[in-house]
């Protein structure tokens, strides 16, 4: 039999729906397969089904994993959803169909491929939601605002949300993920939203306030003399700050400006 | 003569008191007295748990949090700096011992506080690592650290991190201030034996050291008390202590169990730690993991620090070494872990007849040779205490396997699916009964593979120094390389070279 594919938007919403439609199909398990519309690459044999999201179907399904399986399990799923693996969608529906057969214990079967399919991707977003949190340098704005700039692999942003919600309640923050368009924003003393940011009103407003440069400078000489000469080791700090994180670091910038 | 005598004291005094001449620039301050700062190891931002508040800045995590990586590898989680490097201290092997000739200089609580918020805003550092030389006396620089520190939590509202020095010699109603105000407070031992504190240090003594160090242990435990048990009883061992030496089989009850949240002491919540200086005296790795297990078991610290000795001053009675014993370092870390997270006691490590690590082998392999007897291990059936002695399995691959073998029977296929890695451990290890590959259970055999591990390792470690890989593309300024012309161009398109 023809395998019935199911392309669903790439965001959790519609993830949640592609697999609840694939599920309700009837086709069975082994004959259907979820994908999101980026990772498209059209295979012989198959029936492709265009999944419009439906918030209705996706509470369905994101209700189910927490109640019977486990609180765990759905951010196992959640984190997966963010990621930037291609056939994400169909390692959820995988995990999902042990989910719902061994309930709540489904998170210590690792030696179950479809488990640890999903635990491999999670892990990945979560380590680089940490690593981002680590690294990610805010600047003043003119406008008071603390603003940040990632370029993640996976779609972060919202994971690194709550830390800097903690952290810092009472300032105006944004942080600005590159690769995937999101813009968190937080506002002293509220809570944080996810926003799609528009157009030259969005450029205007990255002015730097002007004591900025005085800070980051100060900071690149803190950097400079905290290192010990005897001890270089280039090595082990590119094991521990690999340089595609260094991009927004200013400690790592040569030149004051960029 | 009565003049001139005074002439002379207050001429003395000034030296003393203002050996800073000028106000510098706050760049050149900062430039002084992070340099002066960085030979303390202790970077860690981490054992204090605390939300972050409506109208204050900052919070702690328990894990801590790296924020960038200095040039030596080593993670910067704090700003680390001096208050000032005046010091009227002489050990031998600081930089800032009163009888260096160098540019002194100090901060002032002001600027301590806008440094630390302005770099916590934009997600430089985690908190402050305050230490100082010793301005004029022990009391007077304590007291100087106290309005600092109390300035940045009241005045600034900074609820961050904050890790402060106790200065040996200071009053107990300052440490007792301070320590209210600050996460992780350290005194450093800095050498493991009196005699050595004698010779290379000779303002501290074991007593300046050790009193504050005890004191705190106190106050911690009376706070925690205090906060968890209204009726005054008293807490278990492990409750107090949960990371110094911790029993495996306890660890192993506690993968099941619903986790409860710790009971954190408002006094110097993130505990205490120290540090020793590795290879500036004779003393054996025997008697430093001794001494760093009693510091464990008998003060309750949090953590031990090993700093390999750097040569910065040149002195009679310190040794003349070129390099910083890295691997020595290394080996020291290694076991302080053993004991810390694997179960292991000092005296299983090494002993007086072995009172030196093996330079070729890392301590828990060298062990596990040494006992051969106790393997291979049945992955299925051996005790997480057990599994953790097995060469190459750490604590996450145990907590996975003792996970995972409760819903399945595990064979070598599923040990690497969940992320084992079997490398060292398969020597060590059976599945069902069968070992991976037809092995012999014999000690040089086990030995020349284990090497074969780690040649490349150890070698790394003495020689840190390496080059990057280069890019195509990379658009690097090498100095002196000129540019090609159009007359090399034009030679390597048409072949010539």
């Amino acid at each position: 039999m023809e395998t019935n594919v199911y392309l669903c938007e790439n965001e959790i919403d519609g993830i949640f729906t592609g697999i609840y439609d694939a599920w309700a199909s009837g086709y069975g398990h082994e004959n259907v397969r979820v994908e999101v519309e980026e990772a498209r690459t059209l295979s012989l044999f198959s029936r492709y089904h265009a999944v419009r999201t439906d918030s209705g179907k996706a509470e369905k399904v994101a209700r189910s994993i927490r109640s019977k399986i486990s609180e765990k399990a759905y951010h196992l799923v959640f984190r997966t959803a963010l990621s930037a693996d291609p056939g994400k969608a169909d390692k959820i529906y995988r995990f999902l169909i042990a989910g719902f057969r061994y309930g709540s214990g489904v998170t210590t079967r690792l030696a179950d491929p479809a488990v640890m399919a999903v635990f491999e991707a999670s892990r990945y977003v979560a380590n680089e939601a940490h690593l981002f949190r680590e690294f990610i340098r805010f600047k003043q704005l003119k406008s008071g605002i603390y603003f940040g700039k990632i370029k993640p692999v996976n779609r972060v942003a919202v994971l690194m949300a709550p830390d800097f919600e903690d952290r810092m309640p009472s300032e105006d923050w944004a942080i600005y993920d590159e690769t995937w368009r999101d813009v968190v924003v937080h506002r002293a003393d509220g809570p944080w939203v996810l926003v799609r940011p528009e157009g030259s009103e969005w450029e205007r407003m990255l002015k730097e306030s002007e004591e900025e440069e005085r800070f980051q400078a100060l900071w690149r000489t803190f950097f400079r003399t905290i290192g010990i000469e005897q001890r270089r080791n280039p090595n082990c700090q590119r094991n521990m700050m690999p340089l595609r994180y260094r991009e927004n670091a200013v400690e790592f910038w040569e030149k004051e400006k960029r | 003569m009565t003049a001139l005598s005074e002439e002379g004291e207050a001429a003395t005094r000034v030296k003393m008191d203002f050996r800073i001449q000028k106000e510098l620039p706050l760049e050149r301050k900062l430039e002084i007295l992070s340099d002066a700062a960085k030979y303390d190891v202790s970077c860690t931002s981490s054992g204090a748990d605390r939300r972050g508040r409506k109208g204050s800045l900052g919070n702690a995590v328990a894990p801590g949090i790296c924020h960038s990586f200095a040039s030596d590898g080593r993670c910067i989680s704090l700003l680390k700096i001096l208050y000032t490097n005046e010091c009227v201290f002489d050990c031998k092997y600081c930089i800032n011992r009163c009888s260096n000739d160098i540019e002194r200089t100090a901060f002032t609580p002001d600027e301590v506080c806008r440094l630390t918020v302005e770099f916590y805003k934009r997600n430089y550092i985690e908190g402050l690592f305050l230490s100082s030389g010793v301005w004029i006396s022990p009391n007077h620089t304590m007291e100087l650290l106290c309005q600092t520190i109390r300035k940045l939590r009241e005045e600034f509202g900074f609820n961050g991190y904050i890790h402060v020095k106790t200065i040996p010699g200071a009053s107990p109603e300052l440490v007792e201030k301070l320590g209210f105000l600050a996460d992780r407070m350290s005194v450093n031992l800095e050498l493991p034996t009196s005699e050595g504190l004698r010779r290379l240090a000779p303002h501290k003594t074991r007593r300046t050291i050790l009193t504050p160090m005890k004191q705190i242990q106190t106050m911690i435990y009376a706070d925690q008390e205090k906060k968890a048990l209204p009726g005054g009883r008293q807490l278990p061992a492990f409750a107090r202590s949960p990371v110094a030496l911790q029993r495996p089989e306890e660890t192993e009850r506690k993968l099941f169990a619903p986790r409860k949240p710790k009971i954190y002491s408002d006094f110097v919540p993130a505990g205490q730690s120290t540090q020793m200086i590795v290879g500036a005296t004779p003393e054996s790795d025997y008697h430093m993991v001794m001494v760093a297990q009693a510091l464990y078991r008998n003060y309750d610290l949090k953590r031990v620090f090993y700093s390999a000795y750097i040569s910065l001053n040149h002195d009679s009675s310190l040794p003349d070494t070129e390099k910083p014993p890295l691997l020595r370092e290394h080996r020291l870390y290694q076991a302080d872990w053993l004991m810390r997270f694997y179960g292991f006691r000092a005296e299983e490590l090494l002993s007086e007849e072995k009172p030196d690590f093996n330079v070729y082998l890392d301590p828990k392999c060298d062990w596990a040779i040494r006992h051969l007897e106790n393997f291979p291990v049945e992955v299925n059936r051996a005790s997480y205490g057990e599994l953790l002695r097995v060469p190459g399995i750490g604590v996450k691959s145990a907590q996975r396997i003792v996970l995972a073998r409760r819903s399945a029977r595990l064979d070598f296929p599923d040990l690497k699916k969940i992320g084992v890695v079997l490398k060292r451990a398969l020597y060590f290890i059976t599945c069902g009964g069968r070992m991976m590959y037809p092995t012999k259970i014999e000690e040089d055999y086990i030995t020349r593979r284990m090497l074969e591990c780690d040649r490349k390792k150890n070698w790394q470690i003495e020689h840190p120094e390496t080059y990057r890989q280069l890019s195509l593309f990379d658009d690097r300024n090498f100095a002196g390389a000129d540019p090609p012309g159009s007359e090399e161009q034009a030679a390597v398109l048409s072949g010539q070279f």
